[in-house]
């Protein structure tokens, strides 16, 4: 059997040689390794070498959990900075009059609310399958105050369904949304 | 003297039938992968769907066999086991009786093996929609379809190697090494990573816990994408491509050093599936280095694919195999550059558990194994069937669908993984809040991907249908030959080397000498550390300088070597133990109390464990990882980051390795018992938009309650701190508990009424434990197991 598939005869005389064996007629040349191969292997093997050294044998990299802290303290603080601080139930009541607020807390509700309190805010009592009660109807299960309600959305109530928004939202979006659901109501006459 | 003149008849029957097999299983695991692609656009696909298309005849509001987590499974194992499986058996027969002139050595153990794998497949496709899984990715299969397994594939090497032991060709090419990786690493990987016990005859758990399950798992998964969807094709690659190309093979030395950096190499990179959990951080930078270290030599690989058709280029113009060859080894080139990529810490913060893994790995699947797979089967075809093949033209068209295809499944998956990604870290206000709090919000920004993605696989699909077609069409025209070669019988006059000989020699000894001090120097404190440094430079230094010698000997010696099939198959063993010994032996052989960091898991309860085991039969961790990782961005939307103790007791562990939703490490507590039920029920009306389907079999079906004390029983055996408790004991416990939680779900004021017996409570009950762990202090675990 002749091998079929030695090299034309059109090969540059730098061609490499071929290896005398042949397997079910494959040939095989012995070509050098190309350089930019091995230095990539010897670059990534080098890399290794001074990368482990840097985590694992000086310890000067730092590990996942110290430049996590390191962060979340810059978080903390930011959040002192940015907090709304005590708003007063008046306070509250003036921005669910400021269309500024209204439109960002309706924003709000509808990407986190609607699926609880539905896009019309009555929740059970359009559709009893709803998880979320009413928001619009005059009762309130856990204070009626816009400082209980802005407690309310900033903790919520676990048993009933309503999670904790605070650690999602932050407190300028609970403000917001809690000024949306007050502009659904009147502000009671001040005795 | 000119021996005697034999004629070998091969058995070409075999290589026919599992390449029949592999175009068979290929087209249902592409069509399954259709299927999960539209479930993950649109959530009805998982039944809804049925009472659109036979126009409300069938009233369906999700059927249990049909949904994602349990589909997710049968597609990527019927990829991987059946389709490249039976490919590389074809490819692997044809190539081997060539290369080693020799029939193979028994057609009833090439029978079994065909056979043997065909049933292994079909219990595969029955049991894993059925919810029967171990839960352990491309490991899924129960316990006794894994002895099966084990069996198969010993048949299949003992078949292979006695066909080496009677070749008539004593020197074994490149293409033999490769195999000889692929049996032994797979057997190896395979059967450390499937060890359990059993619970009943469906029903195991896993002997590693936690963290090391986890490192076990994707030592074994890293190394069967390295084993089984690589090295055979490889090896498969080194036959068919000069076949095909009719060229010499670029170079043997690049063969000779890129087969070994690849076999030693690959195994290390198993932890790189996961960066930045609460594996150990030395375990998370081997996976790393090791990954950033194989680039070169699988891009060697390439090399000598497309560098071989170096002479022959124009032939692509005509050749469709050589087009599918060519294209093959260049997406090969693609991925495994990919790799490394994903593997470096940063890059993986962001695309971990998204989309881009997903698109890598289809680069793989699609690009490299199903490309490869068409130019060998369109090579083979004609010769198997002495025609010609049916049609050049549909072989064309199948060539360019196959490749839009892919380009659209990546393209959208590069896009949808980073978005994703981004979003889900980004966040506002000083960085103080998230800028998405809502995952859904995520979801619908790639939603388009998602149909891009499935555009993408009906092309694929689309081509492989044709190719199926275009060969059924040849085969018909054509007559099935089995192929004949005539051989001298001759005394073989090259040398074997002894077990002995292959040790004792410069490249072994160099070899080891240089890994056992690197070893020295990664593990050891200062000063010998320092020493081993020094020296591995030394050793180097040495090794470097023989080889410029003494490279002849050197090179005599391996040639020998190839004539000795035992000393190198001990050698390839050798080369790939080396890293899973060093990984995975700490960390299983250490006390599990020691290496908990400020917290310990505390084992479920009787209800919680059954609740488990239904998350797990529904493959929740398809979906859902319980892994957060420390970074800002998921310590807000998750809360604290995961620590390695609080998943320590769990058999099999649940990190998942894809967030389709959120992650639920900590979801316990989060929200009350109805919001899960109707969640279950129907998740759009907790969360719009949502794309989890609807689970409404869990709140009718019973739980499985008279299978607790076998399960616990095992778990004690396991390690897990349960007290001794009697049946009845274990029964008390699980009713006390379920009738609580029903009490708490048909609370005045809810219309939900479930008997305490239902799913649906089990699952709650697990759900509302993810989280509660207790802070470790030292003897913590008795107390723990004293908590009902």
């Amino acid at each position: 059997m002749s091998a079929p598939n030695k090299p034309s005869s059109t090969a540059s005389a730098e061609e490499p040689a071929l290896r005398p064996h042949t397997y079910d007629g494959i040939s095989e040349y012995d070509a050098r390794l190309p350089n930019w191969w091995l230095f990539t292997l010897y670059g990534a093997v080098a890399f290794s070498i001074v990368y482990w050294m840097f985590y694992h044998t000086t310890g000067m990299g730092l590990k996942d959990e110290q430049v996590l802290a390191q962060k979340m303290e810059a978080v903390a603080e930011a959040r002192l900075a940015s907090s709304m601080g005590s708003l007063t139930d008046a306070q509250l009541w003036e921005m669910s009059r400021d269309p500024k607020f209204v439109t960002a807390g309706k924003t709000v509700f509808a990407t986190n609310c609607v699926a609880c309190h539905l896009a019309s805010l009555k929740g059970k009592e359009e559709n009893p399958a709803a998880v979320g009660p009413s928001l619009v109807d005059n009762v309130w299960i856990h204070g009626a105050k816009p400082t209980d309600l802005r407690r309310t959305v900033t903790n919520g109530v676990i048993e009933k369904g309503m999670p904790t928004w605070a650690p999602l939202l932050g407190d300028r979006k609970v403000v917001e949304v809690v000024a949306y659901v007050l502009s659904f109501h009147k502000e009671p006459a001040s005795p | 003297m000119p021996g005697q003149k034999v004629t070998i008849e091969f058995n070409d029957r075999i290589v026919r039938q599992f390449m029949i097999a592999s175009i068979f299983w290929g087209a249902v695991g592409m069509l399954v992968g259709v299927i999960v692609a539209a479930q993950l656009g649109w959530w009805g696909m998982n039944g809804k769907f049925l009472e659109y298309i036979t126009f409300g005849l069938i009233k369906s509001e999700g059927v249990s066999f049909l949904t994602f987590g349990r589909l997710r499974p049968l597609h990527t194992n019927a990829v991987i086991f059946a389709f490249v499986g039976n490919m590389m058996f074809a490819g692997i027969y044809h190539s081997t009786q060539r290369l080693v002139k020799a029939r193979l050595a028994s057609d009833f153990l090439s029978n079994l093996h065909f056979w043997g794998w065909q049933l292994i497949i079909v219990a595969a496709a029955i049991t894993l929609p059925a919810g029967l899984t171990r839960s352990k990715e491309y490991a899924e299969l129960i316990w006794p379809i894994n002895i099966a397994v084990a069996v198969i594939w010993v048949v299949f090497a003992i078949n292979f190697f006695w066909t080496l032991a009677i070749r008539r060709e004593k020197s074994l090419y490149v293409a033999i090494w490769f195999y000889i990786a692929t049996i032994i690493t797979v057997a190896m990987l395979y059967i450390v990573n499937h060890l359990s016990i059993p619970t009943s005859l469906l029903h195991s758990y896993p002997v590693f816990g936690g963290v090391q399950d986890a490192l076990v798992q994707w030592w074994y998964g890293h190394n069967a994408v390295a084993f089984f969807l690589t090295t055979p094709i490889l090896g498969i690659m080194y036959y068919y491509m000069p076949k095909a190309a009719d060229r010499p093979v670029y170079s043997y030395r690049l063969s000779v050093v890129h087969f070994w950096s690849l076999v030693f190499l690959y195994i290390w990179a198993g932890p790189h599936h996961l960066l930045h959990t609460a594996l150990p951080e030395w375990l998370q930078s081997l996976g790393m280095l090791f990954s950033l270290m194989l680039w070169a030599p699988s891009w060697g690989g390439m090399l000598n694919g497309l560098l071989t058709l170096r002479g022959a280029w124009d032939k692509l113009r005509t050749d469709p195999v050589l087009k599918f060859l060519a294209a093959g080894v260049t997406f090969y080139g693609m991925a495994t550059f990919e790799g490394p990529l994903l593997s470096i810490k940063s890059v993986n913060s962001l695309s971990h558990y998204t989309d881009w893994t997903i698109g890598h790995v289809h680069g793989g699947a699609l690009g490299w194994n199903a490309l490869m797979a068409a130019g060998m089967f369109y090579w083979l075809t004609p010769r198997l069937w002495n025609t010609k093949l049916y049609s050049i033209n549909a072989a064309n068209m199948h060539f360019w669908l196959s490749l839009v295809g892919i380009m659209m499944y990546m393209g959208s998956m590069w896009i949808a993984g980073p978005t994703q990604g981004l979003m889900l870290g980004a966040t506002a206000e000083g960085g103080t809040i998230l800028k998405y709090p809502n995952f859904v919000e995520t979801l619908l920004e790639i939603r388009p991907m998602m149909w891009a993605r499935l555009l993408g696989g009906l092309l694929f699909l689309a081509g492989w249908i044709i190719l199926a077609w275009n060969i059924w069409m040849t085969v018909r025209r054509g007559q099935a030959v089995n192929g004949v070669m005539e051989v001298h019988e001759e005394a073989h006059d090259q040398k074997e080397v002894t077990l002995k000989q292959s040790f004792i020699n410069a490249p072994f000894l160099y070899s080891a000498g240089i890994i056992v001090l690197t070893l020295i120097w990664a593990f050891s404190p200062h000063t010998i550390s320092l020493l081993a440094l020094l020296m591995l430079a030394l050793v180097c230094i040495m090794s470097f300088v023989h080889l410029q010698v003494s490279g002849k000997t050197w090179g005599q010696w391996y040639d020998q070597l190839l004539c000795s099939w035992f000393p190198f198959t001990i050698l390839v063993f050798l080369a790939v133990a080396v890293g899973g010994v060093v990984q995975i032996v700490p960390l299983v052989t250490v006390d599990r109390d020691q290496v908990v960091e400020d917290r310990l898991q505390v084992p479920y309860t009787p209800l919680e464990l059954a609740g488990r085991d239904i998350y797990v039969r529904e493959g929740c961790y398809n979906c859902h990882s319980q892994m957060i990782r420390p970074f800002v961005g998921e310590v807000l939307r998750y809360g604290e980051y995961s620590r390695l103790g609080e998943s320590i007791y769990d058999h099999p562990y649940q990190w998942g390795s894809k967030r389709t939703g959120p992650d639920i490490a900590r979801v316990g507590g989060k929200y009350n018992h109805a919001w899960h039920y109707r969640h279950m029920e129907n998740p759009r009306s907790t969360s719009a938009d949502s794309n989890m389907p609807n689970y409404p079999w869990l709140l009718e079906a019973k739980t499985d309650s008279a299978a607790l004390p076998s399960k616990i029983r095992v778990q004690r055996i396991l390690g897990v701190p349960y007290p001794e408790m009697s049946d009845e004991q274990i029964a008390a416990l699980f009713d006390e508990q379920a009738k609580k939680i029903a009490a708490e779900l048909a609370a005045p004021g809810s219309d939900i009424f479930v008997e305490p017996d239902r799913e649906i409570v089990a699952l709650i009950a697990y759900l509302q434990q993810l989280g509660k762990s207790q802070p470790y202090t030292p003897g913590a675990a008795t107390a723990a197991a004293a908590k009902p």
